[in-house]
């Protein structure tokens, strides 16, 4: 239960309390740029939700046994190779190369996958497709599961980096399709020149962030309901 | 096309990538084997500085690393304090929960018997700028010190009773947090710590341990 | 771009008429998570420097070599080795500030400012125009992030650098130091600038022969429709 209930608040918090776009400022590049139309902002969303699903599971496999200190591959490798066993083997240094590898890939795999099941999929986002590539929302999952994997104390599973993926996935979304959502009512208004296009939409940003906080605290509360519900 | 040329065509068209993975690689070795000694430092240094705060007459040089494992038998770190004759004086526990914004980090001082709080320190945290943000200061952190280590501690508004703390109007999650933090640390560790204190006192030095066991 | 401008021309460009962060909405992550004060937002500065003046010089270095196919690839890793090394840096001489900046050092691997920058300029053109192309551009970040956090914590903590400027009896605007702090400052900023260069060309409109004001759209038009094609 108690690990449910952790799961439970990663996701809230990725989703909501700490989102991606408002909290963090990670992926602010497509949410300005593909946040016009509702459907092509759900688009978006789902596509780099999926992404950075796959490429969540696939950097916490390779952190878990490859990069982090003390890692079991390199360790046993090393020691196989009759090296000294007191030596700590360490090669986090090379994690931010290994992940944005395992995002390109994916944005990769993902393309073709659209390409080739979904043309109509394809058709409405599929400029945007390898540009999600560079879409810090993703690398920012990766990091923040990398530094969950860092301190033996508190060993995260690959449960939790998917729950976080999940979770920071959703947030994406919520938010880019918020922002299309107000910008196509917009498109009515009458928007002094100079905020035409970034400035307002950077505004509403604001305002939009202004209200995520208002949710700041909520996953203790909801521990503490938990908490009682069990008791 | 045979498969000798196959292989002679993808290097041609790889090459420069290999060669630059290499040289990067080599970059990248470098770098880490001239500065993680000093992160490593920095790292320690960001704790050990604290100690002496923490438990009154501890010397940051004699202090020890040790691996315990809490109630729930996860592996925890702590450490134990020394004054400068070497003998044990304290504890010096790192927490980590939720707080109202992101997760903070603790560290709390205690007696070697467990029976008094020490000391407390916010090593990280994200509060509020302006309201959360006050479990920074140093009148905040010393209501900690004297409390007793086996009761939970409460935040309360005014009038702060034996094993409660005083917390700003507008930041109550925060305090809470905090004693909520420390309340499920000392919960946690209680056990393994006393049978460590125990183990002590009978004459084995964890440190000789420590140093057989690396 | 068949003759292309000039290394100083390229030098100029970066920092006011071709600003990656103002005119280019480019590496929008960092501008907006760092600039609460002034200290972080000038670290984020110079480590993306590095990496932007690194990445860009070693890209045209071998440009002759790059197949183009694996350019992308050549690119990310050599960007994603320079912040590596500007990470490892900072946690080592630079211990507190790396750990405010925490994961935004290594997100400079996916500033599409510095791609757009290997891409356009780094891989076609010489050594000297390369570099001086990611000074100016580096240059021009910097402007932005500093006008930013200059803006955020004069307002929201009352100092500059660290240093006092507003008497102790002004009252921080929390919300500056916050998240929609950063997203109101830069929106508005946007549109002072965008109202800048509105008035400009309205005078221009009857100071400058006719002629002259299309070749001059033609010139800034080409660059800004490569950059865009590098957004989202």
């Amino acid at each position: 239960m108690e690990s449910l209930t952790l799961l439970l608040q990663i996701f809230v918090g990725a989703a909501i309390i700490n989102n991606f776009v408002l909290h963090y400022f990670v992926g602010i590049c497509p949410f300005l740029g593909v946040s016009r139309r509702v459907d092509m902002a759900f688009g978006m969303g789902c596509a780099v939700t999926f992404v950075i699903s796959i490429a969540a599971l696939l950097s916490w496999t390779f952190t878990f046994y490859l990069l982090r200190p003390d890692a079991p591959l390199p360790t046993w490798l090393w020691q196989r190779l009759g090296g000294d066993p007191s030596v700590r083997i360490d090669l986090s240094v090379l994690s931010y190369i290994m992940y944005i590898f395992v995002i390109a890939s994916s944005v990769q795999f993902v393309e073709m996958y659209v390409r080739k099941f979904a043309p109509k999929l394809h058709k409405s986002f599929g400029v945007f497709l390898p540009l999600i590539t560079t879409n810090c929302a993703i690398l920012f999952a990766c990091l923040i599961i990398l530094r969950n994997l860092q301190d033996p104390a508190q060993l995260w599973g690959p449960a939790e980096a998917l729950t976080l993926a999940l979770g920071g996935g959703v947030g994406f979304t919520l938010a880019i399709c918020l922002m299309a959502g107000i910008r196509e009512e917009l498109e009515l208004c009458d928007v002094p020149r100079p905020l035409r296009g970034a400035g307002i939409t950077l505004i509403i940003a604001g305002i939009l962030a202004m209200a995520v906080m208002g949710f700041a605290g909520v996953d203790q509360n909801l521990q503490d309901a938990i908490d009682a519900f069990l008791n | 096309m045979t498969r000798k040329t196959k292989i002679l065509g993808y290097l041609q068209q790889a090459w420069l990538v290999l060669v630059l993975a290499c040289a990067y690689g080599g970059a990248l070795a470098g770098v880490q084997i001239s500065l993680s000694p000093r992160i490593a430092e920095n790292r320690r240094q960001e704790t050990y500085r604290i100690i002496p705060q923490l438990v009154p007459g501890a010397e940051q040089e004699q202090t020890v690393e040790l691996s315990i494992s809490d109630r729930h038998g996860n592996p925890a770190r702590v450490y134990q304090t020394r004054d400068a004759e070497g003998q044990p004086n304290g504890w010096v526990v790192p927490a980590k929960g939720p707080g109202f914004a992101d997760d903070i980090g603790l560290l709390i001082g205690l007696d070697p018997p467990l029976n008094k709080i020490t000391g407390m320190y916010v090593l990280d945290q994200r509060e509020t700028p302006g309201l959360g943000d006050f479990i920074r200061d140093a009148d905040f952190q010393r209501q900690f010190r004297g409390k007793a280590a086996d009761t939970p501690i409460e935040a309360v508004k005014a009038d702060p009773g034996e094993q409660q703390i005083t917390v700003l109007s507008g930041a109550t999650v925060s305090s809470s947090s905090v004693c909520e933090i420390v309340n499920t640390a000392l919960a946690n560790l209680r056990e393994p710590l006393l049978q460590e204190w125990a183990r002590a006192s009978a004459g084995a030095d964890p440190r000789d341990e420590a140093e057989a066991a690396w | 771009m068949a003759n292309g401008p000039t290394a100083s021309e390229r030098f100029l460009n970066g920092i006011l008429p071709e600003n990656p962060v103002y005119r280019q909405l480019l590496g929008m992550c960092p501008v907006l998570a760092v600039t609460a004060a002034m200290l972080p937002a000038l670290t984020m500065a110079a480590a993306t420097a590095f990496v932007l003046i690194s990445a860009n010089g070693i890209i045209s270095l071998i440009r002759g070599q790059l197949r183009p196919h694996l350019r992308i690839l050549v690119f990310t890793l050599t960007i994603a080795t320079f912040v590596t090394i500007a990470d490892r840096f900072l946690a080592a001489y630079l211990y507190e500030m790396s750990k405010v900046l925490g994961p935004y050092v290594p997100l400079i691997i996916v500033n599409c400012l510095i791609i757009s920058r290997c891409e356009i300029c780094a891989s076609k053109q010489s050594v000297r125009v390369a570099v001086a192309d990611a000074v100016g551009m580096s240059l021009g970040f910097t402007l932005a992030l500093t006008s930013i956090a200059t803006v955020r914590e004069i307002l929201g903590s009352g100092s500059w650098l660290g240093i006092r400027v507003l008497p102790e009896a002004w009252p921080n605007w929390g919300i500056m130091v916050l998240p929609p702090g950063a997203f109101l400052v830069l929106g508005l900023l946007l549109a002072a600038v965008e109202w800048w260069g509105q008035w400009r060309a309205q005078r221009m409109d009857y100071a400058v022969a006719p002629a002259m004001r299309g070749q001059q759209a033609q010139a800034t038009g080409e660059g800004m429709e490569e950059a865009n094609s590098w957004k989202a």
